[in-house]
C-alpha cells in the first residue's frame, strides 16, 4: 500500500517575496516624509507599548523586593531604596511555592492530557465523522458558553460530591480539577472551525487505502493541526493556571500538598506580609509567561490558521 | 486538485445488496463517531449539563431546617422585589456597552496599527498578549494600588502633572457612565484585549492588497480606506467577536469583585448581575438566600441564551455552519 | 475501541479517585478517626508546630482516636463553607462563627450533641460564659462548642499618640475626643492618619452595628421584626466618621476598605486608631503585618457618653456534621475540651508555651469563661504575660456586655457597607436618606427570612 500523501496547506506565516499591501504603500512609507512619520509613530508605539504592558509588571515585581514598610509607603516608591532579594527566597519557602508549583503543573497537564484526548476526538467526530445528533450535541455543548461559571459553582460541588449515576466523590482528587476542564466548548468550537477546513480530499485519500477514522485522524489530519493544538493547548493551560474558584472548592484544606498556586498565595495573604505575597504573585506569574514566549511562534500562527478558515 | 479515482469497496460483501452494504457502514461509522464523541459528552454531563439542570430545579426549591421543599415562584418573585436586581441589571447593561466602546474597539484599533508597522512585530505582539497571561488575581492587585486613591500611581502621576485627581473604583458617582465603572472595565480591557487583538491581527493580514491599492487609484484617504474595506473585510470576524464579547461581558466578575473588595463600589455603582448572584449565594449566609442566587442564575442564562439566540438567527446567513 | 478505552478511563479515575474522600470513619475494632479544620497551615511556623504537637500528645493519650487535620487559613471562605454544607461533604468537626447557627441548621448539617454534653465530658461546662454557649445553641439543643469569642475595642498606636503630645494610657472614649485626637495625630503628616474604618465585604456595616451597640441602640429591635439603627445614635455615628474624613481630614481618602487593610497601616505606623477586637493585635498586626508589640494598647469603643452599653460580640465554635457517628461525636467533644477549652494547654490556651515561642501573651481576650475557670485562667495568663497589662486596662475595666451580632448579621452588615462608604466619600451624603433606604432594605431582609 502506498504512503499516504500528507498535503501540508501554506499557514499565513513569513511568506518570501513582496510584502501583501495593507493600508499605508511601502511606497507611500519610501517617501522622506514618510519615513519620518513611520519612524516617529513606531517609536511611540515601541514606547506607550512597553509602559502599558510591562510597566505594571515591573511594580509587582519590584514591590516584592521591598521591605514590609516600604511596600506600604506613602508616597510609592518608584525604585525599592534597600533591594531585599531575600524576600523572594523567603516567599519561596514560607508559601512553598515548590510544592505549589508542581501541583499546578500536574494539574495543568493532566488536564491537558485530557481535553487533547477527549475533545480533538469529539471535535473530529463532529466536523468529520458526522454521527447522528452531532449537531444537537454541538448545540448544547456551545449553550454552556452562556453560563458564567460562578452561577454553577455550588450545583458543580455537590455533584462532583456525589456523580449521578455512578455516586463517586471526587473532592480532593485531581479527577476533580482535569475532567470539568474536559468540558470546554469553546477549544472545541476551535478544533471543530479548523477541521472543518482540512479539505474533504484528503480523508478520500486516506479512506481509499482503507484507514480506519483513528488511523486517519492521527497520521493525516493531526500532523497538519499543530497550529491549532498548540492554540488549544495553551489556552487550556491558562484556564487550570489562572482558575481561583474551583480549585478553592475542591482541593483547599484537604490536602496542603495538593493545592494550586493560587490558592496557596491566597492562604499566604492571611498569614504572611504584604511585601512577600506580591513577591510570591511575581513568581506564580512566570511560568505561563515562560511558556508563552517559548511557543508564541506557534501559538500565534495558530490563532492566525485557526480564526481565517471558514 | 488531483483527481481521485474511485477504487473498489475494499472489502466487498458478496451476496448483499449495496443498500445494505452502504447501511452496515454507517452503522459502524456512526459507531466509531459516537465512540469518539463520548468521553467529552460524559464530562459534559457530569460536569456542564446536569449541574445546569440542578440549578434549575434548586431555583424553585426552598430548604429551610434540612428540609427542602418546593417553592415554586417564590425565589423569582422575590428578586424582582429586590431593588437592587435592577440595578444590578442597568449596571451590567452599562457595562456592556462600556466594554464595548473601550473593550472591543479599542483591540481592533490596536490590531490595524500593529498591522503597519513593519518593525518589532513580534515584539509588540508579545506584550499585548502578556497580561492575558497573567492570574487575574495578581493582575488586579496591582491595579487596585494604581487605582487607590490616597497613594496609588495613577493619581501620583496626575498630581505631578497638576491634573485633578480622580477617586477612580471608589467614586462616588452614579452617572452613566461612572468613573467607577470606566475604571473596572480599563482595568478589564488590560487584562483581556491581547486575546482579541491577536485575533484581529490575522484577519487583517487575510485582506488582499489589491483592494487597498484601487481604493488609493480612487483617491481614498486613510479613514475612507478602513471604513469601506478594512471593516467589510473582516466582518465576519467582527460580527463573531462582538457576539463573544458582548456574552463575556455580561458574565465579567472577578474584575469588579477584587477591585471592589467584595463590595459594589458606593451606591452599588459597579454591581453587576453576576456580583449579585454572588453576593446571594456567599456574603449573606442563609440558604433561602441561596436559592435566590439559583434563580438570579437561571433569569441570566435565559437572557443571555435569548441574546444569543437571536444574535445567531439574525447572523445566519453569513454563518458557516 | 475509542468509546472503551475512554469509558475505561473514566471509570478507572474515579475508582481511583474514591478513596479520597475527606469524611472519616470508625472501624470495628473501635478506632475512630475525626477530621477537624482550621488547623494552622504551615505558612503559620509556629502555630503549626504548636497543633501537631497537641495532635502527637493527644493520640498518645487516646489511642483509639486519630485526628485528621486540615489546614486552613482563612478557616472559613465562605463558597467553601455553603458549598461543603450544600454537599454534605464538612469535616466531622468543623469550624464555624457564631452567626453561622442558621445557615448549618438550614442546611441540615448540625449534629444533635446535647446528650453527649454533661460535666463530666466537658468539665468547664458550667463556667463558659452564658452569650457563647447561646450561641451554640437553639432552644434547647446543643449543637457545637464555642472555642472564642471577642468584643471590641478602641486599638491605638502608643508611638504615634505619644508623638502628637496626647497621653497614650488615656484613650479617647467618647467620639468628641476621639476627633480631637484624631486631628492632632494626622498634624504629624508623612501619610499618616488620625482614624481608620471599613467600609467594604461586610465589615462596614460590621463596625456600624459594634459602633452603635456600643452606644446602646441595636441593628434590629427586640423582637427580631424591624430594623431599629435608624435613629439619632446612628445618624451620631455617621456625622462623626463623616466630619473627620472631610471636614478635619483625618481619616484617609482610601476608602472601600475590608479586613486586613486597616491592620496594614497599624503596623506600617500610618494609622492612630480604630475599633477591633485585641486579637487582631497578636494574630494580625505583630506577627504578620510586622508591628512592633509595645506600640500598641487599647480603649473601650468610643461612644456619646464614655461608657460603652456593651459590644458586639461575636466569637467562633466548632460544630459536629449530621453524618458523625456517636463514636466520633464523643471523640470530637474530647479533643476539643482538650485543645481548645482548658487553660493552660492547647492551641489558645498554653501560655507558657506561646511564651517560648516568642508569641505576646496577656490579652484580655477571650473572655469565654467564668468562675473558678476565669480564676485558673488568669492566674496562668498572668504568669507568662510578656505585653504590658496596664496598655489594656482602660478597655479591660470596661467591661463591655457581650451583646451578640445581629439577626441574619451577614445580610444587615452588608447592606450597612453602602452607607458607611456613602458617608467616607461622598463630601455631600444625605445621612437620614441613607439610613431610611437601609431600614427599607433590612426590614425586607428580615421578612424575606421570616
Amino acid at each position: 500500500m502506498a504512503t499516504l500523501p500528507i498535503a501540508r496547506p501554506r499557514l499565513a506565516r513569513a511568506q518570501p517575496g513582496p510584502r501583501p499591501r495593507t493600508l499605508v504603500s511601502s511606497s507611500q512609507l519610501n517617501l522622506p516624509r514618510g519615513k519620518i512619520i513611520y519612524r516617529i509613530v513606531l517609536t511611540l508605539v515601541v514606547v506607550i507599548f512597553t509602559l502599558v504592558f510591562i510597566g505594571p509588571l515591573y511594580f509587582l515585581f519590584s514591590d516584592g523586593l521591598k521591605s514590609t514598610t516600604e511596600a506600604v509607603q506613602v508616597p510609592p516608591t518608584l525604585i525599592p531604596a534597600h533591594v531585599h532579594p531575600s524576600t523572594y527566597v523567603s516567599a519561596w519557602s514560607r508559601v512553598g511555592l515548590g510544592r505549589l508549583l508542581f501541583n499546578t503543573l500536574y494539574y495543568a497537564f493532566g488536564a491537558l492530557f485530557f481535553q487533547l484526548i477527549f475533545d480533538v476526538t469529539a471535535a473530529y467526530s463532529l466536523s468529520k465523522l458526522r454521527p447522528a445528533g452531532g449537531k444537537l450535541i454541538f448545540a448544547l455543548m456551545l449553550a454552556t458558553l452562556m453560563i458564567p461559571s460562578t452561577v454553577l459553582l455550588v450545583p458543580q460541588y455537590i455533584t462532583v460530591a456525589n456523580l449521578p449515576i455512578l455516586h463517586l466523590n471526587l473532592i480532593g482528587s485531581p479527577a476533580a480539577i482535569w475532567l470539568p476542564s474536559v468540558a470546554n466548548a469553546f477549544n472545541i468550537f476551535l478544533l471543530k472551525r479548523f477541521f472543518d477546513s482540512v479539505p474533504q480530499e484528503l480523508l478520500h485519500a486516506a479512506a481509499i487505502d482503507g484507514a480506519s477514522p483513528l488511523r486517519t485522524l492521527r497520521s493525516v489530519v493531526l500532523p497538519i493541526s499543530r497550529p491549532i493544538l498548540a492554540v488549544v493547548s495553551i489556552f487550556a493551560l491558562v484556564a487550570v493556571w489562572k482558575d481561583f474558584l474551583w480549585p478553592l472548592l475542591v482541593e483547599y484544606g484537604y490536602n496542603p500538598s495538593r493545592e494550586t498556586l493560587n490558592v496557596g498565595i491566597y492562604e499566604a495573604a492571611n498569614t504572611t506580609p504584604q511585601n512577600l505575597v506580591l513577591a510570591a504573585s511575581a513568581m506564580a506569574a512566570v511560568p505561563t509567561v515562560i511558556f508563552f514566549l517559548v511557543f508564541q511562534r506557534n501559538i500565534l500562527s495558530g490563532l492566525i490558521a485557526g480564526s481565517l478558515k471558514g | 486538485m488531483v483527481a481521485i479515482a474511485r477504487k473498489a469497496d475494499p472489502a466487498p460483501h458478496l451476496g448483499r445488496s449495496r443498500a445494505a452494504a452502504s447501511l452496515g457502514r454507517k452503522a459502524r461509522r456512526n459507531v466509531s463517531a459516537h465512540g469518539f464523541l463520548i468521553g467529552a459528552v460524559l464530562c459534559f454531563f457530569f460536569f456542564s449539563w446536569y449541574p445546569m439542570y440542578r440549578e434549575v430545579i434548586m431555583s424553585f426549591q426552598k430548604t429551610q431546617l434540612g428540609v427542602t421543599s418546593w417553592a415554586g415562584w417564590a425565589n423569582y418573585i422575590r428578586i424582582f422585589h429586590d431593588p437592587t436586581f435592577w440595578v444590578a441589571w442597568r449596571n451590567t447593561l452599562e457595562f456592556t456597552v462600556l466594554a464595548l466602546i473601550v473593550g472591543y474597539a479599542v483591540p481592533f484599533f490596536v490590531a490595524i496599527l500593529l498591522n503597519e508597522l513593519r518593525h518589532a512585530k513580534g515584539y509588540l505582539r508579545c506584550l499585548v498578549y502578556l497580561p492575558v497571561m497573567l492570574p487575574p488575581t495578581s493582575a488586579l492587585l496591582l491595579f487596585a494600588y494604581f487605582y487607590d486613591p490616597n497613594y496609588g500611581l495613577f493619581n501620583d502621576i496626575l498630581h505631578t502633572l497638576h491634573l485633578p485627581t480622580s477617586q477612580w473604583v471608589q467614586s462616588p458617582g452614579t452617572t452613566i457612565p461612572s468613573m467607577a465603572m470606566i475604571s473596572v472595565v480599563i482595568a478589564a480591557t488590560w487584562m483581556n484585549m491581547g486575546g482579541a487583538t491577536l485575533i484581529y491581527l490575522a484577519a487583517l493580514q487575510n485582506i488582499p492588497g489589491e483592494l487597498y491599492e484601487a481604493a488609493e487609484l480612487d483617491g481614498a484617504g486613510l479613514v475612507k480606506k478602513i471604513r469601506h474595506i478594512t471593516i467589510p473585510q473582516t466582518r465576519l470576524i467582527l460580527s463573531m467577536l462582538l457576539m463573544l464579547q458582548i456574552v463575556a461581558t455580561m458574565q465579567m466578575f472577578v474584575e469588579a469583585f477584587i477591585l471592589t473588595n467584595g463590595g459594589a463600589g458606593v451606591n452599588n455603582n459597579t454591581l453587576s448581575v453576576v456580583n449579585l448572584i454572588y453576593t446571594y449565594a456567599f456574603a449573606l449566609s442563609g440558604a433561602s438566600n441561596y436559592d435566590s442566587a439559583s434563580a438570579l442564575g437561571v433569569v441570566l442564562m435565559l437572557v443571555l441564551a435569548i441574546f444569543s439566540g437571536t444574535y445567531l438567527w439574525l447572523t445566519r446567513d453569513r454563518d458557516h455552519g | 475501541m475509542m468509546a472503551g478505552i475512554t469509558v475505561v478511563a473514566a471509570l478507572g479515575l474515579g475508582a481511583a479517585a474514591c478513596g479520597s474522600s475527606p469524611a472519616a470513619s470508625s472501624s470495628a475494632s473501635g478506632h475512630v478517626t475525626i477530621s477537624v479544620d482550621c488547623a494552622p497551615p504551615a505558612s503559620s511556623a509556629q502555630q503549626h508546630k504548636e497543633w501537631n504537637e497537641d495532635v502527637a500528645t493527644f493520640e498518645k493519650e487516646n489511642p483509639s482516636i486519630t485526628i485528621d487535620s486540615i489546614y486552613e487559613n482563612p478557616c472559613e471562605v465562605p463558597a467553601s463553607f455553603t458549598a461543603m454544607l450544600g454537599a454534605g461533604t464538612e469535616p466531622n468537626v468543623f469550624y464555624t462563627y457564631f452567626t453561622d447557627k442558621d445557615q448549618v441548621l438550614d442546611a441540615g448539617q448540625a449534629a444533635d450533641i446535647t446528650p453527649y454534653v454533661n460535666t463530666k465530658t466537658v468539665p468547664m461546662l458550667d463556667d463558659i460564659v452564658p452569650s457563647a454557649m447561646a450561641s451554640v445553641t437553639a432552644g434547647k439543643t446543643i449543637y457545637g462548642l464555642p472555642t472564642s469569642n471577642y468584643t471590641q475595642g478602641l486599638v491605638i498606636n502608643r508611638q504615634l499618640f505619644t508623638e502628637a503630645g496626647l497621653n497614650p494610657n488615656d484613650p479617647p472614649t467618647t467620639w468628641a475626643a476621639v476627633e480631637k485626637d484624631a486631628a492632632a495625630i494626622t498634624k504629624l503628616g508623612n501619610g499618616i492618619y488620625g482614624y481608620g474604618d471599613y467600609s467594604a465585604g461586610n465589615n462596614g456595616g460590621w463596625h456600624f452595628s459594634s459602633e452603635l451597640d456600643a452606644m446602646g441602640g441595636h441593628m434590629i429591635n427586640p423582637a427580631g421584626t424591624a430594623a431599629s439603627f435608624d435613629t439619632p445614635e446612628g445618624a451620631a455615628i455617621l456625622q462623626a466618621l463623616h466630619t473627620m474624613r472631610f471636614v478635619d481630614h483625618s481619616m484617609s481618602p482610601t476608602q472601600q476598605l475590608e479586613w486586613g487593610a486597616l491592620q496594614k497601616q497599624m503596623a506600617a505606623g500610618k494609622l492612630g486608631m480604630y475599633i477591633a477586637a485585641p486579637d487582631d493585635i497578636y494574630n494580625v498586626i505583630v506577627p504578620q503585618d510586622g508591628g512592633n508589640i509595645n506600640d500598641y494598647g487599647m480603649g473601650p469603643i468610643p461612644t456619646a457618653t464614655g461608657t460603652p452599653a456593651g459590644s458586639l460580640s461575636g466569637g467562633n465554635d466548632y460544630m459536629f456534621a449530621k453524618r458523625d457517628t456517636p463514636a466520633q461525636i464523643e471523640a470530637g467533644i474530647k479533643w476539643l475540651v482538650f485543645e481548645s477549652l482548658t487553660p493552660g494547654q492547647g492551641v489558645y490556651f498554653n501560655f507558657a508555651r506561646q511564651k517560648a515561642d516568642g508569641f505576646p501573651v496577656g490579652f484580655p481576650e477571650p473572655q469565654l469563661f467564668t468562675g473558678s475557670t476565669e480564676a485558673q485562667y488568669d492566674k496562668l495568663l498572668d504568669a507568662s504575660a510578656t505585653i504590658n497589662p496596664s496598655y489594656y486596662s482602660t478597655f479591660a475595666n470596661s467591661r463591655e456586655t457581650p451583646m451578640g451580632e445581629p439577626v441574619d448579621a451577614q445580610a444587615v452588615y452588608k447592606t450597612l457597607d453602602p452607607v458607611m462608604l456613602s458617608v467616607l466619600t461622598n463630601p455631600n451624603p444625605n445621612i437620614s436618606q441613607l439610613l431610611a433606604t437601609a431600614t427599607s432594605q433590612v426590614n425586607q431582609i428580615l421578612a424575606n427570612s421570616g
